[in-house]
């Protein structure tokens, strides 16, 4: 059998030649120059490609792996350092990105390039515009890098056959699945060598909670632009990202909450109109099944309507399914502080968006779930960045092998 | 007017705003009496449609997603004035839709359907050409839309011929033998427009059959054929052109709700009958459009009793085109379907594309 090689671009080639093509690149010490400067470089490409500066999730890809970023993650890096541990690569990464988040195959790829690995990427022949853009800045970023960099990164391309992912799973030290349940079960098919590791990102599910007496507080501008900020957190990617919200909640005392929540999804909606975010009318049309749907199979009580944007109030978040049909949907439901939430997670529950929180209040709630469930919290406006920490993993240290070090002179056993 | 008048009067007869009159009347008692009935209506209503308690003209009614069908069986009945459940007959991996007919419904969708049939048939039954399978309707327990659309159609004929074999191939010589007897008077022919497509016109079109005495009804659309599917004029041109059957009357309906029967008038648009109508919306604020413009098709019908389906958005695109145009001699809406609504790409780290693979 074939996959088409996309990285460096040699089309078809059979299984068993890509063995030879992954060793002829060699992992790297951990944060070596020729890694940093092919990201930095990628950032440049991107921030200068016209077509590319089109779409704001490229932008925010470039932001991300832009010169001063790599140096500060470099550093972050060395503050892991202990005289008894050194960290080095794993070896070879294989990288299963989800084909729906265009730049997740960068976010991927890029820590484990850093980490000093060779990497294997699989993209799906379904491809959109701005993917196929991307791997083509991509592309251009790793033919001009330096060595190991340069040759340490195969792209392959095939549909859903078990076959290649058999091949490269059999490479790998680490496989990195993104996407949903039933894609991770698939790969799953593929038996990991005994020494090799795995990282899933499975199917998540993420919500925004405001503390309402703070955002009564705010001004007239202040409520405006972190409407607009909560309007990039849930409209990128068409609100099915794992960490765009889907639930919001209101916390504080049940007629501020009503006001809030109506002072808040108007400017949501006017944001919606001035960015021209539009929905496919397949998609609007879905929305409004699933808005009768949920109204039969869940406590809601009210539905507000604008376009591209619904909220459906609910009375309680019993029953709760997290079934979502995403395209600026929101449930909201009103809580008399955080902690009331704590209950109604689930495993599932990733990322919570705040707002007007103390520190205390959201330290707290973290130790209240105990690792149940949410494994990020950041401000509103911050969903979708991507980070070193993410899925409840260190992703830094996720990408080495830990080597432990003791050159002192034998001791006698304690 | 009431359901009754509206059904005898002559059908396409009655000026826009008089029908929308009586429609409102008779629409605002449907809604009153479902939201009684049903309470799964009865919520959706209050709350995705909340001060749509008063409606001024038909568009301010409540109105149910047609998906809504293929998650829930809605009914007004109890469970013992159940005569029949139609099923669509969906696309491949999605739930088909369900509705709830008792008698009542049933037999006002059997008198619709002849009021607007004998529109352009005439009173008498003609002999009919099927283009199906004959073994199609043997089994009777598996009564999707399909089957329940040709038994309705039946009634209007006689001397069935079913024009296709099991595999779906014409029976020619069965066909020579039912023109030869028929072919010289009124005949007509009925069948799904992509099936009387691919299957009848394009296997035929070399044998040379004379259709001109032929009246053709066809309807259903192209469904997973969109790839093959030519336009109206083409499919009325090649038709004339090969057999001289000029006479064809595609109709749009569907089997989620009950009278929205909208036949092809001779301008090739589409005309409700007196009772029921067409609203085109925008698919994003859900408002109704200006005429002309393209938007998404919500039915309108008043002959829904036993389920709550008086008003229906649908997952069609369409457009109103005229309305009371004496052009073709019939009052109302005309409008056109231009199919589907696409289906859109997802983004997203979701299942979603597995989903679609698998």
């Amino acid at each position: 059998m074939e996959v088409e090689l996309l990285l460096p671009p040699r089309g078809m080639v059979k299984l068993e030649e890509l063995p030879s093509w992954l060793d002829r690149g060699r992992p790297a010490p951990c944060f070596h120059a020729s890694a940093i400067s092919a990201c930095a470089d990628l950032s440049l490409r991107i921030m200068r490609d016209q077509e590319a500066r089109r779409y704001p999730e490229l932008l925010a890809l470039a932001f991300w792996i832009r010169k001063a970023e790599i140096h500060r993650l470099k550093k972050e890096f060395s503050l892991l350092s202990r005289p008894d541990r050194i960290l080095v690569p794993r070896g070879t990464v294989f990288h299963l990105p989800p084909r729906n988040v265009d730049t997740m195959f960068v976010y991927s790829w890029l820590l484990s390039a850093l980490a000093g690995n060779r990497n294997v990427i699989r993209l799906s022949p379904q491809r959109s515009a701005s993917t196929n853009l991307l791997l083509r800045l991509f592309g251009e970023a790793l033919e001009t890098a330096a060595e190991p960099a340069r040759s340490s990164t195969l792209v392959v391309c095939y549909g859903h056959e078990d076959a290649p992912t058999m091949a490269l799973t059999s490479l790998c030290d680490v496989r990195v699945i993104w996407g949903g349940d039933d894609t991770v079960a698939s790969i799953r098919r593929s038996v990991l060598p005994p020494h090799a590791r795995e990282l899933t990102f499975p199917d998540r599910y993420s919500m925004a909670a405001f503390r309402v007496a703070s955002y009564l507080r705010l001004s007239e501008k202040e409520r405006e632009q972190l409407a607009d900020r909560f309007f990039k957190d849930a409209f990128w990617f068409d609100q099915l990202g794992c960490s765009s919200p889907r639930l919001v909640l209101w916390c504080g005392d049940a007629p501020s909450a009503h006001g809030a929540s109506a002072d808040f999804f108007p400017r949501v909606a006017a944001c919606v109109r001035r960015r021209g975010y539009a929905l496919a009318a397949g998609r609007s049309m879905q929305k409004l099944v699933f808005s009768a749907s949920a109204v039969l199979d869940l406590p809601v009580n009210s539905c507000r309507r604008w376009p591209e944007l619904t909220v459906l109030t609910l009375d309680s978040l019993s029953g709760f399914d997290r079934v979502h049909p995403g395209g600026g949907l929101f449930f909201e439901a009103n809580l008399r502080c955080i902690a009331e939430l704590a209950s109604a997670l689930r495993r599932k529950d990733q990322t919570l968006t705040s707002f007007g929180f103390d520190d205390e209040e959201l330290r707290a709630f973290i130790q209240l779930l105990n690792g149940r469930a949410i494994d990020r919290i950041v401000p509103i406006g911050q969903a979708l960045q991507f980070g070193r920490f993410w899925d409840g993993n260190d992703l830094l240290i996720e990408f080495c092998r830990q080597i432990y070090f003791d050159n002192l002179p034998a001791r006698p056993a304690a | 007017m009431t359901v009754d008048e509206l059904l005898q009067k002559a059908q396409y007869s009655i000026p826009q705003s008089e029908k929308e009159t009586a429609l409102l009347a008779e629409l605002r008692s449907l809604d009153r009496y479902h939201r009684e009935r049903c309470a799964d209506y009865a919520r959706v209503a209050s709350i995705l449609f909340p001060g749509h308690d008063d409606p001024a003209s038909p568009a301010d009614l409540p109105y149910l997603p047609v998906g809504l069908f293929k998650k829930r069986v809605l009914s007004s009945v109890p469970p013992s004035e159940i005569f029949r459940v139609l099923r669509s007959s969906g696309t491949s991996g999605q739930s088909p839709s369900q509705v709830v007919l008792d008698l009542e419904t049933a037999q006002l969708q059997t008198r619709a359907l002849s009021r607007i049939m004998t529109h352009v048939l005439g009173p008498r039954r003609l002999p009919m050409i099927l283009v199906e399978q004959a073994d199609l309707v043997k089994d009777r327990r598996t009564f999707n839309a399909r089957t329940a659309g040709l038994l309705g159609m039946m009634n209007f004929g006689r001397n069935h011929l079913y024009a296709l074999d099991s595999e779906l191939n014409p029976r020619t010589s069965e066909l020579k033998e039912f023109l030869k007897e028929h072919g010289k008077r009124p005949f007509l022919i009925f069948g799904f427009t992509f099936l009387v497509w691919t299957r009848f016109y394009r296997q035929l079109a070399s044998v040379g059959l004379d259709l001109s005495n032929g009246i053709l009804v066809h309807s259903g659309g192209w469904k997973n054929l969109q790839d093959q599917s030519v336009t109206a004029s083409d499919f009325r041109a090649a038709f004339r052109g090969t057999t001289g059957l000029t006479r064809i009357y595609n109709f749009y309906g569907m089997v989620e709700q009950v009278g929205s029967i909208f036949l092809e008038g001779e301008d090739g648009y589409f005309y409700p009958p007196n009772f029921a109508d067409v609203i085109v919306r925008d698919p994003h604020t859900l408002e109704e459009v200006p005429h002309g413009q393209t938007g998404v098709i919500e039915v309108v019908s008043v002959l829904p009793r036993s389920y709550p389906g008086q008003c229906l958005l649908t997952e069609d695109l369409g457009a109103v085109y005229a309305v009371d145009s004496p052009a073709c001699g019939r009052m109302g809406k005309a409008f056109s379907v231009l199919g589907r609504i696409p289906h859109a790409e997802l983004r997203g780290c979701s299942d979603v594309i597995a989903a679609q693979v698998n």
